[in-house]
Parts: C-alpha cells; sequence; structure tokens
C-alpha cells in the first residue's frame, strides 16, 4: 500500500505516515463498526484522504491545480500491478546514487517494513543515526528527484547488481541476525528476501545471477530449522539433521542451479555460491559431501571475488580434502585483512582444534567469540571453546 | 528540473586539445538535445578573490574561499527530467573533461 500511495502522491513521508493513520484508524474504527467488505480498498482510500489532507496543510503556494489533480479518484488497481509498485519501490531504494548503507536500510524500512529500532539494532548504530540516515535519504531522493520508477530495459542488468546485493544482505540479516537480544534466525527477513528476489525474476528470467540468488536463498532457508538447536545454539552443517531440511526448498534450488548449467554461460558469483550450496544439500549425509567439487568451484569463484572472505571458506573446504595442516598455512596467510571477522577465528580455532593445539585454539575461540554478533553463534562458540577442556 | 554539474580537479593542467574536443562534442550534444543551460571553464584558483561584506565594511581576501588539492575547474548547468537523465549526461561530462563530477540539484 506504501508503493501505491508513493506512486500516486510522489513522496514517500507522506506515504508512509498516512499508511500508518490509516491503519491506526482501522484499528480503532473495525472493532466497533466491523470490517468493511474490502479492507484493502478501504485502507487505500482512507490513506489517500489522509495525504491528501496534509498536501493541502503543507502547500503554502497554493497550487490549486496540483490538488485537483491529486484528487481525481484513480480506479481501484488490479492485484498484478501491486507488485509492479514494489519494484519501483525496490529500484528506488536500491538507487546507485545512495550509499550501499542507505540503501540496505531504506529497502528494509520502505519495503520490508522493519521499523527504525529493528533496523539500528541489526547496524549496530543508535537509533537516532539510523533515523537520520533514512530521512537524509528521502530528503535526496526528494530533492534530487530520483525517479520511482522501474530503470528502462537498457539500464536493467547494471541496476539489478545493485539490488542483488541489498536483497542478499537483508536474506543475511535475515539468516543471521544481529544484536545480543535478537532472535538469531528472523524468517520475516528471509522470507521478504525471498519474495522479493522472486518478483526481480518475474521481471528477468532470463537474468543468471538473479536465477543464482534466489536458488541461494532458497537452499540455505531450506535448512534453517536445523540451524539452530532447542537451546538456542547454531548447529553446523556438518552436525544438522538432515531429514529436517525443506526438501522443496532445495528441489527448487536445484531445478534453477540445473537450468544455469543448461545455459552454457559463464556464471557470476551467486550462481557459482549457488552451486556449492547444491552441492552441500545433494549429500544425504555430511560424510558424502563432494568436497572436491566444493573446492573446485571456490576456485572459480575466487578468480571473480579476490575477497578475503571467500578464500577463508576456500581454506574451509581444503581442509576437508587436504587436512587441517595445509587450510591453517592457507588461512594465515588472511591474518591481516580478517582479523576482525568472528568466522575467521572460529575457521582457525576449529583447525587448531583438529592439530590438537589446544592451547592457540582456546585463545582463537576467545577471539571468535568476543567478535560474534549473533546469540546462536556466541553460543556454539562458547561450547566448542569449553569443551577444549 | 535543473542540476549544477561542477568540475573537479586536482591537477595544476587545464584541459587538453583531445579533452577541449572531447567536451566541445559533448556540448554539442547538450544543446541539440536541449539540455544545455549553461557551461563554461573557470581560470586557475589562484584567480579567485573572496569577499565579505557581511559587518558593515567588505573585506577581500586573494585567493579562493577553500585552499585545498581539489577544486572547481568548471561547471555545467543541465536541464533534466530527473537524477537517472542527470547522472547519464554527467558521466558523459566526466568522461569527455576526463575530471571528476559532481552532480547537485537546484533548489
Amino acid at each position: 500500500m506504501v508503493a501505491s500511495l508513493t506512486k500516486r502522491f510522489g513522496d514517500l513521508d507522506i506515504a508512509e505516515e498516512a499508511a500508518a493513520e490509516a491503519f491506526a484508524t482501522a484499528v480503532e474504527r473495525w472493532p466497533a463498526d466491523g470490517v468493511p467488505p474490502n479492507p484493502g480498498a478501504w485502507l487505500t482510500t482512507t490513506a489517500s484522504r489522509k495525504a491528501i489532507d496534509r498536501i493541502r496543510r503543507e502547500n503554502k503556494r497554493g497550487d490549486k491545480h496540483k490538488e485537483a489533480q491529486l484528487l481525481h479518484d484513480d480506479p481501484p488497481e488490479p492485484l498484478g500491478a501491486i507488485g509492479d509498485e514494489r519494484l519501483r519501490l525496490i529500484f528506488t531504494c536500491c538507487h546507485p546514487a545512495l550509499a550501499m548503507e542507505t540503501r540496505v536500510a531504506l529497502t528494509l524500512r520502505m519495503v520490508a517494513g522493519l521499523t527504525v529500532p529493528e533496523i539500528a539494532r541489526a547496524f549496530v548504530v543508535q537509533e537516532t543515526a539510523m533515523e537520520k540516515r533514512i530521512t537524509r535519504a528521502k530528503a535526496k531522493i526528494k530533492a534530487a528527484r530520483i525517479p520511482y520508477r522501474v530503470p528502462s530495459a537498457e539500464d536493467l542488468p547494471a541496476r539489478v547488481v545493485g539490488v542483488l546485493t541489498v536483497l542478499f544482505l537483508v536474506f543475511n540479516e535475515g539468516y543471521l541476525a544481529t544484536g545480543p537480544d535478537t532472535d538469531p534466525v528472523r524468517h520475516d527477513l528471509t522470507a521478504e528476501a525471498i519474495r522479493l528476489t522472486r518478483l526481480i525474476r518475474a521481471l528477468m528470467p532470463d537474468d543468471g545471477e538473479v536465477a543464482g540468488l534466489l536458488a541461494l536463498m532458497l537452499m540455505t532457508e531450506a535448512r534453517s530449522t536445523a540451524r539452530v538447536s532447542g537451546s538456542g545454539e547454531l548447529i553446523t552443517l556438518a552436525e544438522q539433521d538432515r531429514g529436517t531440511w525443506d526438501a522443496a526448498l532445495v528441489a527448487e534450488g536445484h531445478r534453477l542451479v540445473r537450468e544455469r548449467l543448461a545455459a552454457r554461460v559463464a556464471p557470476g558469483r551467486y550462481q557459482i555460491l549457488a552451486a556449492i550450496s547444491a552441492v552441500h544439500t545433494s549429500a544425504r549425509d555430511v560424510r558424502d559431501t563432494d568436497w572436491s567439487q566444493v573446492v573446485a568451484l571456490y576456485d572459480q569463484l575466487v578468480h571473480l571475488d579476490p575477497s578475503p572472505i571467500i578464500a577463508l571458506n576456500r581454506a574451509i573446504a581444503v581442509a576437508e580434502l587436504d587436512g587441517p595442516e595445509v587450510a591453517l598455512a592457507a588461512i594465515d596467510d588472511l591474518e591481516d585483512r580478517l582479523a576482525g571477522y568472528h568466522a575467521y577465528h572460529a575457521a582457525r580455532a576449529d583447525l587448531l582444534r583438529r592439530l590438537g593445539r589446544s592451547q592457540q585454539s582456546r585463545a582463537a575461540y576467545d577471539n571468535a567469540i568476543e567478535l560474534a554478533g549473533n546469540t546462536a553463534e556466541t553460543a556454539y562458540l562458547t561450547r566448542r571453546r569449553d569443551q577444549l577442556g | 528540473m535543473q542540476y549544477l554539474v561542477s568540475v573537479i580537479d586536482d591537477t595544476a593542467g587545464l584541459a587538453t586539445p583531445d579533452e577541449m574536443a572531447a567536451i566541445d562534442a559533448f556540448n554539442d550534444r547538450l544543446e541539440a538535445e536541449g539540455h544545455w543551460v549553461f557551461a563554461g571553464g573557470l581560470a586557475a584558483p589562484s584567480s579567485a578573490t573572496v569577499i565579505d561584506n557581511r559587518r558593515g565594511e567588505a573585506i577581500f581576501t586573494d585567493g579562493p574561499f577553500v585552499e585545498s588539492k581539489e577544486y572547481l575547474a568548471g561547471l555545467w548547468v543541465i536541464e533534466a527530467a530527473d537524477l537517472d537523465v542527470a547522472l547519464k549526461l554527467a558521466a558523459e561530462g566526466s568522461k569527455a573533461c576526463n575530471r571528476k563530477v559532481e552532480v547537485r540539484p537546484f533548489q
């Protein structure tokens, strides 16, 4: 609804406020008056009226012509158009003129509907700072006239890259939520990220990276119930009960990966990550994992993306093929770049443990625990460290 | 809607002949497509004078308003329907004059 209001009034702030007021009115009146026959239409009409009222109040120049335009009642939008509205909103929130952290915050607020406190917690910043970031972003959209539309066909390939990055960040925040008091897995976010990626896929059904990202999300989401124990501790891939994985999501993920392989187009990073995930989710038991395939895929990925995190993940796979000693040597090279990353220390800790170097392993676990931001991960790392004896 | 496209320079030199040719071609395009409002290259920052006439007597200072490595070398004022159009044009402008540019909307 916020999306369609934004389209009509061209102002995110007004749309948001009007929507909130309409909901508040509904909560007040519907228990007494009864729910109207078409609640969606009632909400939209009420919100539109409130938006018009606000525009009137703010309209110092008394632009009568514009006012008359706004009062013209558009016919109710068919259901298919709601998807189009959401797409417009996503591409606007993910505009390249906005900083990446701003795009993510704006998307979480305007598209996923998170509250400012929730977003602030996820980014580990003060609420006031997050509020400012979002307010400034909306102000820039208005002042610089960032257009509210889906990019043209020729611009779409370049623009979609930015959107996929944001959606992946939203998904990751849901899958491994940050914050000492946050639920470690947030299904509302992962579900939203998947919904939005499906929308992008409907817009660009032949795009390999969109398919790759969707596949990656589906296969990751498939494992979500197996990921956190009853006591709130993270369960690693090796220890998960694979019987609890969602077979339908895994199957859809595999289908998408096969589709991309058949396309015979050089894969981008999401397609490779999806292929790696497919190798893992194809194994009935962790011991059946085709690790040489995993390493081969990471070799491809390293060519595309020289990020130290990819190198770290590759080394973890190498440990399964060539042993922990070789992997540790590869990881030590990454020290200066990954010293602040908890997963680096966690990986080192695990390899040192396997090599029987308990004291060094304990120190590495301590580092990891200090840097970890997710409650389930912290619990898992603490247990592993304490098991060292 | 109008946008200011400021050319940011950090070298001592003015535009090379090649750059001038590319800028001229770009300006012709802006005019032909109805985006042109105004443009010009600026003389060196050392040729500037700052005037503060806020309190009674006007004070003159020799040099640019801020001493920095990066300075304003020139500008375009363009007419564009929205930021997407402005950014595309400014990107071409940056390539033509071979320098960074800043795009800012007029109020």
